[in-house]
């Protein structure tokens, strides 16, 4: 059918440049319940994706581009679907710009062989690690688990000649533990995405998440203080690098696409922070070079090939991140999508980082900043007054900021970890910022 | 049976299914065939750009076969018949079924729906829809030399789907549209923004703004340049229908979802029958509401859309069920089961939950209030179904003094309590009504078009 496609696209001289994705998807789901399986799934789905660019006039007579894109499941009609793509791509009127031309693409580890050994056996036994070694922990329960995965195949073709395939895997797992009894009971929901099993770090993230649990049962109420507060592991890479399936502050604001539309207010050369910088400096990668990254690609849906950006050094913006319309219109070199971040560690360690009184916010109901100001307000879900001797925890109240001044102000961590879509510093101590109580 | 809009493949498929189901159910004590397509067309035009981007399709066939212990399911893409008979075969094949117990298949029902629009998107040619927009963008940046962008963006979805088992066999065709316009502004605090919008199950026809309208999300994104970041405390607050709505989603909405149940992930599920709020609070989920955006006519297991009262007079009354939910627990069937797209199995989920209206007019309640806080508008929120606490991101708040609202802003206030603190709280309830739509997650993931609303509410809570 791909040839087919291909012919109708190349017959029509009213296209100007076009790229199809042939995408298949493979996937296995089970949900497990404490002692029963709820549901088990298997699916499986093909299609293709064509990216039609035509050019145009505008209502004011300048010449224009725009691009239809259309779906087409196996066996479905082909002519007349890409007749209504034309027809929109001729009435979406943008700066004229092109489709990227072929470049050489770097190998990037995207799928996981153990899993494609025997996918609904892979995520099985993954499910029975997990309860395995939650009986290690007498003092919490597991009541809840579901592990999805899939594989997923695209092949691009273009009319610039770009011909590139990838396979890519994705697990995901979610469980619920659970402490204490009647009113006392409280609870931790688990979320991970990464793309091979043995990325998920089963050991380390169930001890980590027990451990939280029972703490839970012994947290009081917030303090109300402003000062030094440290954040690790997952919780802070959701701080810099944003949710797996959302974007970050830093993704948004360093768009070529912002920066085009005049809604960023940073510039190549300039520091990225609004006052002085008084902790660590700041060095970012937009990186889809990153194995098994989950944003991580050999192409992206242009065919851009994979690149590791240094997108922020020394605090100053270095590049924006520009699929091929918007790099032309901004003529700056496209670097296709973003990919994963990241961070430069820093120099202390985490013993030292700690060694001070200070708050440590375990984990957040949802870091979510205003999308361009970056200013905060978040639930704390679980925390820790550290005093130097004891560790007490506690729950609620707000850590309150803006997201670009924490980040100004704060010491990087010299251990690293990887996070799905980030790799950096596995903890950070932000300077100045304020728990409400 | 009339055939109502629905893919040709999709009414190829039909009278096979019957046969499906029979095969499936063969074997299994219950079985189930659903045809589902879902369609997204997103159109924008801003400042200096336009687009009409076609979202990834969703369209596929699922077989389902359940014993009352584990479902078991085949998500297959596409609409062919010889791969859905192999699905079936492959399904019973690999999987084996407890013989006891009978899993209620509904009564005999034959239907076919549509939602009811007085101008059809699939009609309306995409060069009028690109047109509306670029008016609606010419409309807005006349207002204020200061806005750097105003992005309109027209997002239309259809819903298409086929369900069959032993005694029902119904079809939809669910058109959502959602409209919104969003307004930047710089300036010494950088850049800052405000949007409206409008959705809802229906047709172009609802997508009109006032210049009134268009003129008040201007002024607030300009305000919001010089907006204070408020004094963390206890408030006495009136909340407008979009975060009354937020608060009902998140506190009876998500923990009430009976899959939470099973989880034992619920606090409510102890709760049953038990005040949770002041007599003032009245919680509702109700998916045949007419034109709303979280509506529709069967959810994703053929169960008839009917409003489901969740807290009666500040007791909890219920929760929402999907069929192994109600099943397991042993407990009635509400139409709350959905799934995201085919390819995703189906959980109790919200469609539109609300606070029931009171009786004050908005203006006595807000002059009830001495010194206070309006929240007009939120952004975001998340639950915590066990240890029920809230947290509700609200874009901007106006001091409230001496029982008017004044223009003192602040923005990005969260909001946070214990939720029957919150609720016990309530002191009064507007007569007014009114519903936001977006769409909802379980974690990060299943997301579906919901809407929540209600009233505004007069209340104690903690913000920052």
């Amino acid at each position: 059918m791909l040839e087919e496609i291909k012919q109708s696209l190349k017959n029509n001289p009213e296209i100007k440049a076009w790229n199809v994705r042939h995408v298949i998807t493979r996937g296995s789901q089970q949900y497990d319940l404490a002692k029963t399986t709820e549901a088990v799934r298997q699916i499986s789905s093909e299609h293709y994706t064509i990216d039609i660019l035509c050019d145009s006039l505008d209502a004011e007579r300048k010449p224009s581009s725009g691009v239809g894109t259309v779906t087409i499941l196996p066996g479905g009609e082909i002519n007349q679907t890409l007749e209504q793509a034309v027809l929109t791509a001729q009435l979406v009127h943008n700066e004229p710009y092109d489709f990227p031309e072929p470049a050489s693409l770097p190998d990037v580890e995207l799928a996981d062989q153990e899993y494609l050994k025997d996918p609904p056996g892979s995520i099985k036994k993954v499910l029975v690690s997990l309860k395995e070694q939650t009986a290690s922990y007498p003092h919490v329960r597991l009541t809840a688990a579901e592990c999805f995965g899939q594989e997923k195949t695209t092949h691009l073709v273009s009319s610039k000649g770009i011909n590139a395939q990838q396979n890519a895997t994705e697990i995901y797992l979610q469980w619920v533990y659970l402490a204490g009894e009647g009113e006392e009971e409280v609870e931790t929901f688990t979320e991970i995405y990464q793309r091979r099993i043995a990325d998920l770090n089963l050991e380390e993230e169930a001890t980590r998440r027990a451990q939280y649990t029972s703490d839970l049962l012994l947290a009081e109420g917030p303090p109300s203080q402003t000062g030094p507060v440290i954040v690790q592991g997952g919780s802070l890479a959701s701080m810099v690098a944003g949710e797996v399936l959302s974007g970050s502050l830093i993704q948004t604001l360093s768009t070529g696409e912002m920066k085009y539309s005049g809604e960023t207010p940073w510039k190549i050369g300039k520091s990225i922070f609004r006052g002085d910088i008084k902790g660590d400096s700041f060095n970012i990668w937009a990186n889809r070079q990153l194995p098994y990254g989950m944003h991580s690609n050999a192409f992206d849906a242009e065919g851009i090939p994979a690149q590791r950006i240094a997108l922020i050094q020394e605090n100053k913006l270095e590049a924006f991140i520009a699929d091929k319309r918007f790099a032309s219109y901004l003529d700056i070199p496209a670097t296709g999508e973003f990919g994963n971040l990241e961070l430069k560690p820093g120099k202390t360690p985490i013993e030292e980082l700690t060694r001070e009184p200070h708050i440590e916010i375990a984990e957040f109901s949802w870091f979510n900043p205003n999308p361009v100001t970056g200013d905060f307000a978040c639930e704390i879900r679980l925390g820790y007054l550290v005093d130097g001797k004891d560790r007490k925890p506690f729950k609620g109240g707000l850590l309150l900021g803006n997201l670009l001044d924490a980040l100004a102000d704060v010491t990087w961590s010299s251990e690293t970890g990887f996070y799905s879509n980030y790799l950096g510093p596995s903890a950070a101590r932000f300077n100045h910022l304020q728990i409400a109580g | 049976m009339k055939n109502n809009n629905l893919k040709p493949e999709m009414n190829l498929l039909r009278p096979f299914l019957g046969d499906v189901v029979s095969t499936l159910e063969s074997t299994a004590p219950y079985g189930a065939a659903v045809l589902s397509s879902r369609e997204t067309v997103k159109y924008l035009v801003d400042n200096k750009q336009e687009r009409v981007i076609i979202g990834d399709p969703t369209a596929g066939a699922i077989l389902t076969a359940f014993d009352g212990h584990t479902l078991r399911e085949r998500a297959i893409g596409g609409f062919d018949k010889n791969d859905l008979l192999q699905g079936a075969k492959d399904l019973l094949r690999d999987s084996s079924f407890t013989k006891n117990g009978s899993i209620d298949p509904g009564l005999e029902r034959k239907h076919d729906y549509q939602t009811t629009m007085e101008n059809d998107p699939a009609q309306v040619p995409t060069s009028e829809k690109l047109e509306y927009l670029r008016e609606m963008n010419r409309r807005v940046n006349k207002i204020d030399s200061r806005i750097v962008n105003a992005r309109i963006s027209y997002v239309e979805f259809r819903e298409k789907s086929i369900f069959r088992n032993r005694t029902a066999n119904l079809s939809q065709d669910v058109q959502r549209v959602h409209m919104s316009i969003m307004v930047t502004v710089m300036g010494d605090k950088g850049v800052v923004f405000d949007w409206v919008s409008k959705c809802g199950t229906a047709g172009l026809e609802i997508l009109t703004f006032t210049d009134e309208e268009l003129e008040t999300v201007v002024k607030n994104a300009i305000k919001l340049l010089e907006a204070d970041r408020i004094e963390p405390g206890e408030y006495t607050v009136v909340t407008a229908p979009g975060v009354s709505g937020v608060i009902c989603h998140e506190s009876f909405g998500h923990g009430v979802e009976t899959d939470m149940f099973l989880k034992e992930r619920a606090k409510a599920a102890n709760y049953i029958g038990r005040r949770v709020g002041s007599d003032l609070v009245n919680i509702y989920d109700d998916p045949s509401m007419p034109g709303a955006f979280g509506s529709y006519f069967f959810d994703d297991e053929g169960v008839q859309a009917v409003s489901t009262q969740i807290v009666k007079n500040g007791i909890f009354e219920r929760g929402l069920t999907d069929l192994y939910s109600a099943t397991v627990l042993g407990i009635p069937r509400s139409p709350n089961g959905r799934r995201q797209d085919f390819s995703r199995k189906v959980y109790p989920r919200m469609s539109n939950t609300f606070f029931g209206s009171g009786d004050t007019p908005l203006e006595d309640l807000i002059s009830q209030v001495e010194n206070g806080i309006y929240l007009p508008k939120m952004s975001s929120g998340m639950e915590d179904p066990k240890g029920w606490g809230i947290q509700v991101s609200c874009h901007y708040g106006f001091e409230i003094r001496g029982g008017k609202i004044t223009d003192n802003m602040f923005s990005s206030i969260g909001l946070t309590g214990y939720v029957p603190d919150v609720l016990s709280s309530v002191s009064a309830v507007s007569s007014d009504f009114n519903l936001s739509g977006g769409y909802c997650g379980k974690g990060t993931k299943e997301v579906v078009p919901v809407t929540d609303g209600g009233p505004h509410l007069l209340m104690k809570v903690r913000l920052g």
